[in-house]
């Protein structure tokens, strides 16, 4: 440090014997210093935060879902990264400067990881129930939550509005991989969303045949076998949810972090990618399972009823 | 006339016209402060004496504070060796005792102030923010900002060095002012402004219970939004003030500012502070500059009642019992805008990071305080704020792109907007939610979707509070 650090008099000395255009300037709009945070103990499995836009298509390997972007409109802005409570901004789109259209509006495509939740809601429609509840007196629900289908994929929709602000909201929601993946359109032009929501039909969803069975608690009680405690370097008070993939033999074969500072991560990962479990058999046969458990027990412990293990094995 | 003037005298006609029509920021909500007042049962005095405490911080935190207290005028005593300015009430002047940055700015005086000889830095202007600056990194010894030395403490902005109470030996050359024109030109500079104080006594005093279930009941929106909290490394409870909500009570609050931003050592941050840096190398602070024995404000032991208190503790017991900001329901816009505006700010989302009210607890320092509803628009959440807003300073566990729902009482009468004062400008402020990591943007985008006048009734309605 006392290398690295100089004192300031001797870097004023240093600074103007040197010519201005040898400066770096620090780069602008860039966090460099970064809160809590996702990794992941591999590059090459799919995460729920990597999903983007490319050539007018929002793709997301993780929820093996392809949405093919309204005519003329962008996503501008990336999200913020997914919080302590496991939610996700994976998109946030809205017209852009192609945009032939007279109505303006937005899209929100997010994800609620269901062992997080902080309300107690263990699917989709009990998450949109849960917003129509919600509501203030000011909103008017347009449309009860309710079973829709659109691109072969069964959705909970709920429509709601602000008289006031004539603004509407139509949100379509559906589970994937134990996440409730959601659509929040908003405009002053219900007849636009209409036409957005019918436009879904062109996204791609997948019927999960090929993901790990998520299954809540899984990293508990009898079926951890071999189990080490992370070492912790620092005490912090965030709560660390992570997601693991287990292998058809018990190993861990894939850690997500979802929201840590980089101590903790390394230390949660290194101490579950020594777990082992029992191997979670479906149909008389093992398969690989996804669960999900919170570190950091300083952190206020969250609230929600979170799904039981009975009721969210994924296909089962 | 030629043909091109008259069609640049129509282009400008229609910008005039269009400009008109336009969603404004009203400014400064004129009439009176509506700040600046005790809690109504302090002003009663319940329980007694507390009036007493009251008058006796606000009058401390009036105090223009001298190295050594022997210059005329000047009550207070410790200043420096490093300040970025001589009272608390300098920078939390606006609109009354106890609020934020004034419209002249009184940094540029306090370079000069009593014999001092400091520069002052480009970003210090009469007409600007009263501004804290920080180096989000050290410089490596090119000169460069080096991103894997992060830094992020307070560089103060003077020193005592030349004034008239200072000893001789205490020169610019033994602490010299940290190089701003090299953080400037290498953007390694951020700036804070002063969060004002009215009402913080009730933010003080909101239980932790309450501010969760806050957390837990906004969770499941549609907009993209979810905070966290910091929370003091001490005990673990959630701490509140500062833009970061990085400091745990008023006292604490007072304590750090008092030491940081005066250069007055007390009971809570005994020692005189150095730079970021200097405190890691060579020998601190030059003895010469340490002028007064610590801690420069404390317990005074050969007094009686109020004046026992050390001057930290009062300025906290001032910033405790201040009331609340006043809103006002008829100006700007009048009272149907107004109204429109505060439920148009709820439809939008805005309420979900700027809450409009939470409860307090019980309060055994006085009545007011004490299961009260604080209108504070906060919930007093770090949230990722982005690209656009980010400083890259890390505080306890705020990265550098968090920050705290800053409250929004007391807005209609303040100058500068965001965490450094960047504009002037209500609906730039707003704007300025969107940008990429930020939690703000689908709400900004939804306030965009308004249409002119509903705008226009949202920023009277915060003109208002």
């Amino acid at each position: 440090m006392k290398h690295r650090l100089l004192p300031l008099s001797l870097l004023l000395l240093c600074v103007t014997s040197l010519p201005a255009q040898e400066l770096r300037k620090l780069p602008t709009d860039v966090v460099l210093v970064k809160g809590a945070r996702p990794s992941a103990s591999d590059t090459k499995t799919p995460l729920p935060e990597g999903g983007g836009v490319a050539r007018d298509v929002y793709r997301n390997a993780y929820f093996d879902l392809t949405y093919p972007l309204p005519a003329g409109w962008i996503q501008k802005y990336q999200g913020p990264p997914p919080s302590q409570s496991a939610s996700y901004v994976l998109a946030q789109l809205k017209p852009g400067p192609e945009f032939k259209g007279e109505s303006k509006g937005t899209l929100l495509i997010s994800a609620q990881d269901l062992f997080f939740a902080l309300v107690p809601a263990a699917n989709a429609t009990e998450l949109i129930e849960h917003v129509r509840d919600s509501l203030q007196a000011d909103y008017k629900v347009e449309r009860p939550p309710a079973e829709f289908r659109i691109a072969n994929h069964s959705f909970t929709r709920l429509d709601y509005m602000s008289p006031l602000a004539q603004l509407h909201w139509f949100v379509l929601a559906t589970e994937i991989r134990c996440h409730v993946v959601r659509f929040v359109f908003t405009s002053p032009d219900p007849a636009m969303l209409e036409t957005l929501i019918e436009d879904m039909n062109r996204m791609k969803l997948s019927d999960e045949g090929d993901s790990p069975a998520c299954v809540a608690h899984y990293a508990e009680g009898a079926n951890v076998t071999y189990r080490v405690d992370p070492v912790m370097q620092v005490r912090r008070f965030n709560a660390v949810p992570v997601r693991l993939i287990i292998d058809k033999a018990g190993k861990v074969r894939h850690v997500h972090v979802i929201s840590a500072f980089p101590e903790q991560a390394q230390s949660i990962t290194d101490a579950l990618v020594q777990w082992r479990f029992k191997p979670y058999v479906r149909d008389g046969q093992t398969v690989e399972v996804e669960t999900g458990i919170m570190f950091n027990e300083s952190a206020p412990p969250a609230k929600g009823v979170r799904p039981s293990p009975a009721t969210t094995v994924a296909k089962d | 006339m030629t043909k091109r003037v008259v069609t640049l005298v129509l282009f400008l006609s229609l910008l005039f016209v269009l400009q008109g029509f336009a969603q404004i920021d009203p400014g400064l909500r004129g009439g009176g402060a509506g700040a600046g007042s005790p809690l109504a049962s302090v002003a009663a005095n319940n329980p007694i004496t507390i009036l007493s405490f009251f008058n006796d911080g606000k009058t401390r935190f009036q105090e223009i504070d001298s190295v050594s207290g022997t210059v005329a005028g000047e009550e207070g005593f410790g200043l420096g060796p490093r300040y970025n300015s001589r009272s608390c009430v300098a920078c939390h002047a606006q609109p009354a005792v106890g609020g934020s940055s004034p419209a002249v700015n009184p940094q540029v005086g306090d370079a000069t102030a009593d014999g001092a000889r400091n520069t002052i830095p480009s970003f210090i202007t009469s007409s600007g923010p009263v501004r804290e600056a920080r180096f989000p990194f050290f410089f490596d010894s090119n000169g460069n900002p080096n991103p894997n030395s992060p830094n992020g403490g307070v560089e103060d902005l003077y020193t005592i060095a030349g004034r008239v109470d200072t000893p001789a030996g205490c020169t610019n050359s033994g602490i010299g002012q940290p190089s701003f024109s090299l953080a400037v030109a290498t953007n390694n500079v951020i700036f804070r402004i002063p969060t004002p104080t009215f009402g913080t006594g009730l933010m003080e005093n909101i239980d932790d219970s309450t501010l969760l279930a806050n957390l837990h009941a906004q969770s499941n929106n549609n907009l993209g939004i979810s905070g966290s909290f910091n929370h003091n490394g001490n005990d673990g409870t959630i701490s509140r003030f500062g833009w970061k909500a990085q400091n745990k009570s008023l006292e604490i609050f007072a304590g750090e500012a008092y030491n940081v931003e005066m250069g007055v050592s007390n009971e809570l941050f005994t020692q005189e502070r150095p730079l970021p840096g200097e405190d890691t190398f060579n020998n601190g602070l030059p003895a010469a500059c340490r002028v007064n024995a610590t801690p420069e404000d404390h317990t005074n032991f050969n007094t009686t009642a109020v004046g026992t208190l050390s001057d930290t503790v009062q300025f906290a017991m001032f910033m405790r019992l201040l009331a609340a900001p006043t809103p006002s329901t008829t100006t700007p816009g009048g009272s149907a805008s107004i109204a429109n505006g505060r439920s148009l700010f709820t439809a939008v989302g805005c309420a979900s990071c700027h809450t409009p009210s939470l409860r307090t607890s019980p309060s055994r320092f006085t009545p007011s305080l004490g299961n009260a509803t604080a209108n504070l628009f906060s919930d007093i959440e770090i949230h990722n704020m982005g690209t656009g807003l980010a400083d890259n300073v890390g505080q306890g566990g705020a990265g550098g792109d968090q920050f705290r729902t800053a409250p929004l009482w007391g807005l209609g009468q303040r100058i500068f907007f965001l965490h450094d004062g960047r504009t002037k400008n209500l609906l730039a402020a707003i704007e300025a939610h969107e940008s990429s990591g930020s939690e703000g943007t689908i709400v900004e985008d939804a306030f965009d979707l308004l249409s002119t006048s509903q705008k226009q009734d949202v920023l009277n309605f915060l003109r208002s509070l």
